[in-house]
């Protein structure tokens, strides 16, 4: 386990030095962003100051001679935007987007593992058409309508919750459930098609002659072998979603990490950037590192691989 | 549970009732969360502000927070009519062409109880003017141009300009001054002024909280403090004031303007048009350039993709702002008139087949993009080879500031220029003159003749700044004219507020009372 664990963590540090590389280089051939950090009227000269102040005059090569100098000082950049260390901006609104994505995440894989089951249960019957069409609905809509709907309907022609913002759990309805309708029609499409595979098994009908009760057929042994595809399909949903829930965020005036990205990059707020990929490239690591051990756990042939 | 007798039917009355249950729970408590029954005033912004400090408050994201209620400047442009009034200065004499001395209003004192004085305000400009600080008043308003002061009393204080400064009250304006404590050598986020507010705290992302200043010189507002927060999403904060989450909404898309009740549209100083690179063949002949503005149907774009309540452009400046010219009519839409032009042009050996590309910019103006596909088709239709190529801000500012591609093509620039600051000089010389960043023009007498209006002062200041717009317009037709564009405020009903020219930029608290 250590000598996979280790492997797994050395090939994560490799991809994370070649994505750091790629995007440092990628984000400057976006261009100087002197001109969108001064006023449209500065004049050429102001210009010309504040670009070689920066260093935005200076060769990519150069300016990255300068950030591995200010990284190897535990320096990862100042936002020049925001007027603050840009790593203590990222660090700041990650939370943010692993709670969206957290809360979201475990509802939608409990209840797409709940609906799915059932509808796999019988197949072709009335909750397993409403279910797919549902499961379908969800997959398929496009988050910002579903949210800006949400809010005209739920928020101000019935004023049962508030429009946006964050705070009680009245504040978490609406974002959640916007988050949740993709991956919960994803998922219960798959635990669906997994669990049909598993129900009509040698051993699930071997386990109904030994009248093993229908609920410990489903949920204990089916749906464990029926896991593996929808960790992974669960993983790749999670991943996702940690890299900033965009449109949530940005509808409902969250201050998650995917927001601060898409205007760091507008904005060409490049140490924002760097440091905002750093921190998700290191999640999603970590998160494939966890679903590799889930499959470990629940699949004893690659234990024993 | 045996799922083959699972049914929904036996719960859906509990699960009703228990949804219900929610709802009203949810609905209390976010009806809790409004703003009701207090005196503090909620104010939606479309981003977070990137900082706050003094010296950036001609920013409209720090401006709307920050100017005149924390910070404040020593003169105020009334947004009716342009005029300059006190506000930190009580009165101003000019002393030669380079030199005003200004009176200070005496008994102000700064959030943190250092006094606001001759030295101390001194000390503010100078900051502001150090290039260390990249502020956006100097980079924005002064340019090259520098300011020096000399302290004459404890309230007098005597500024000058490198240059001849008729109109420096009127630029003063734009000058917010901050806390001699403020550091010289790094921007803040929480700013000490002399304001009717003062900064309380700034929670990342969430919220920016200013409470009255109990000390303030002037007459005490009504409202004890404000509250801002943002939402990108022009709907939800529409949604937000409807609701009573929020009691301003300052900025909201015109399609959200849909309650006249609580909706208001104000002129916003910005204005529209298409410069056109009056370098570059077929643009280079003046009849072509004629023929796109007598192409363009003004009216078809009004009330449709674009506000109603936007006005004929004739110039680069609204009618509040000293120099722009009233007689300048609107030319009419007249297609049969612009393929006369294109034919003639044509026929004295104008390659008028040559591409023209339209740069626009993405998101520059709601409905920006469909405007200009619309301007494309029109320009089409008489004859004209056009192109549209919209793009991100970032590679649209190459084509807006020189230095310009020398292998550029016949370019039709989409810009919007905003100009509240009472004067015509803030925008002429910048787009027209021939050592202007942003000029597509180089036209030797007009250019005299700007660099004579910016040393003027009174009648023919306002006079010269008029011919020169009307040179602009009749003589070279450098530009394809647009509209004075309009803004839409929507404000609660609990709030006494008319927004007006300055909300673009400003957002006074202190003019603010409730019902």
């Amino acid at each position: 386990m250590a000598k996979f664990l280790g492997t797994r963590v050395l090939h994560s540090g490799i991809a994370l030095i070649g994505l750091i590389l790629a995007v440092f280089f990628l984000v400057r051939l976006t261009g100087d962003p002197t001109d969108l950090y001064l006023p449209i009227d500065a004049s050429l000269e102001t210009r010309k100051e504040f670009a070689h102040k920066h260093g935005f005059d200076r060769s990519a090569v150069e300016q990255f001679l300068v950030f591995l100098k200010d990284v190897s000082q535990g320096d990862l950049g100042y936002s020049l935007r925001k007027q603050r260390p840009a790593m203590e901006l990222v660090l700041e609104a990650y939370p943010t987007t692993l709670r969206l994505a957290g809360v979201a995440m475990t509802l939608s894989i409990a209840l797409a593992i709940v609906v799915g089951s059932i509808a796999a249960y019988r197949p072709g019957g009335v909750f397993d058409r409403i279910s797919s069409m549902a499961s379908l609905a969800g997959a398929s809509a496009p988050d910002f309508w579903i949210a800006i709907t949400g809010i005209l309907l739920f928020a101000v022609t019935f004023r049962w919750l508030p429009t946006s913002g964050v705070g009680g759990i009245e504040y978490w309805v609406l974002p959640i459930v916007v988050l949740m309708l993709r991956p919960f029609g994803l998922m219960v499409q798959v635990v669906r098609a997994s669990m049909l595979g598993a129900l009509s098994s040698a051993y699930v009908k071997t386990a109904r002659a030994k009248g093993v009760g229908e609920s410990a057929i489903i949920f204990v042994h089916a749906l464990r072998n029926a896991g593996l595809s929808v960790i992974t399909v669960a993983g790749d949903l999670t991943v996702g979603l940690i890299n900033g829930a965009v449109i949530v965020e940005t509808v409902f005036g969250w201050p998650g990490v995917g927001k601060l990205m898409i205007d760091s990059v507008i904005q060409r707020d490049f140490p924002t950037v760097q440091a905002a990929v750093m921190v998700t490239a290191m999640a999603i690591f970590l998160l494939n590192i966890v679903i590799d051990l889930l499959y470990v756990a629940l699949d004893p042939r690659i234990r024993h691989q | 549970m045996n799922f083959k007798n699972f049914s929904f039917g036996k719960y859906s009355n509990r699960w009703l009732t228990g949804a219900a249950a929610v709802a009203v729970v949810f609905g209390m408590t976010a009806n809790l969360q409004t703003v009701q029954a207090q005196k503090i005033v909620t104010v939606v912004l479309s981003e977070e502000p990137e900082g706050l400090d003094g010296c950036n408050a001609n920013r409209s994201t720090v401006g709307r927070v920050a100017k005149q209620n924390i910070v404040e400047t020593l003169t105020a442009i009334d947004p009716k009519d342009g005029a300059i009034t006190p506000r930190l200065a009580t009165s101003w004499t000019k002393m030669s062409e380079n030199t005003w001395r200004f009176e200070l209003r005496k008994g102000v004192s700064f959030h943190d109880g250092a006094p606001f004085n001759a030295e101390t305000a001194a000390k503010a400009i100078s900051r502001t003017m150090d290039s260390k600080l990249d502020c956006e008043t100097r980079t924005k308003s002064f340019g090259d141009i520098k300011l020096t002061t000399k302290v004459v009393g404890s309230h007098t204080l005597d500024i000058s300009v490198n240059k001849p400064a008729p109109i420096l009250p009127t630029r003063m304006g734009v000058v917010s001054l901050s806390s001699p404590n403020t550091p010289l050598d790094k921007l803040v986020l929480n700013p000490i002024g002399t304001g009717p507010y003062k900064f309380d705290k700034w929670t990342p992302g969430q919220e920016i909280i200013l409470t009255r200043f109990d000390g303030y010189w002037g007459k005490k507002p009504v409202v004890e403090g404000a509250r801002y927060i943002w939402r990108s999403e022009s709907t939800v904060r529409a949604a937000m004031v409807k609701v009573g989450e929020a009691d301003i909404a300052p900025n909201i898309a015109v399609q959200d303007a849909t309650d006249p009740t609580m909706d208001f549209s104000y002129p916003n100083s910005e204005t529209t048009r298409l410069r056109i690179d009056v370098t570059r063949p077929p643009l280079n002949d003046k009849r072509v350039r004629l023929a796109l503005n007598y192409a363009f149907d003004r009216d078809a774009l009004r009330g449709s993709i674009l506000s109603k309540d936007i006005e004929h452009a004739t110039q680069i400046v609204v009618p509040s702002i000293n120099g722009h010219n009233p007689a300048l009519k609107v030319r009419a839409y007249d297609p049969a008139k612009a393929r006369k032009l294109i034919a003639e042009a044509k026929a004295a050996g104008v390659p008028v087949d040559k591409e023209i590309v339209i740069i626009g910019r993405t998101n520059i103006y709601p409905n920006g993009t469909e405007a200009m596909e619309a301007m494309m088709a029109m320009f089409q239709s008489v004859g004209l080879n056009v192109k549209l190529r919209m793009m991100e801000v970032g590679s649209w500012l190459k084509y807006l500031t020189k230095p310009y591609d020398a292998n550029r093509g016949a370019i039709l620039l989409q810009a919007q220029h905003d100009n509240n600051n009472g004067d015509a000089v803030f925008s002429i010389f910048n787009k027209y003159a021939c050592g202007g960043a942003q000029s597509s023009t180089c036209d030797k007498p007009m250019d005299a003749l700007i660099s004579k209006a910016a040393t003027q002062s009174g009648v023919q200041r306002r006079d010269a700044w008029r011919e020169v717009n009307r040179i602009i317009y009749e003589d070279l037709a450098a530009d394809v004219w647009m509209y004075h564009m309009v803004g839409y405020s929507r404000v609660g009903s609990r709030i006494n507020f008319t927004p007006s020219i300055s909300t673009n930029s400003e957002l006074h608290l202190e003019e603010m009372t409730f019902k």
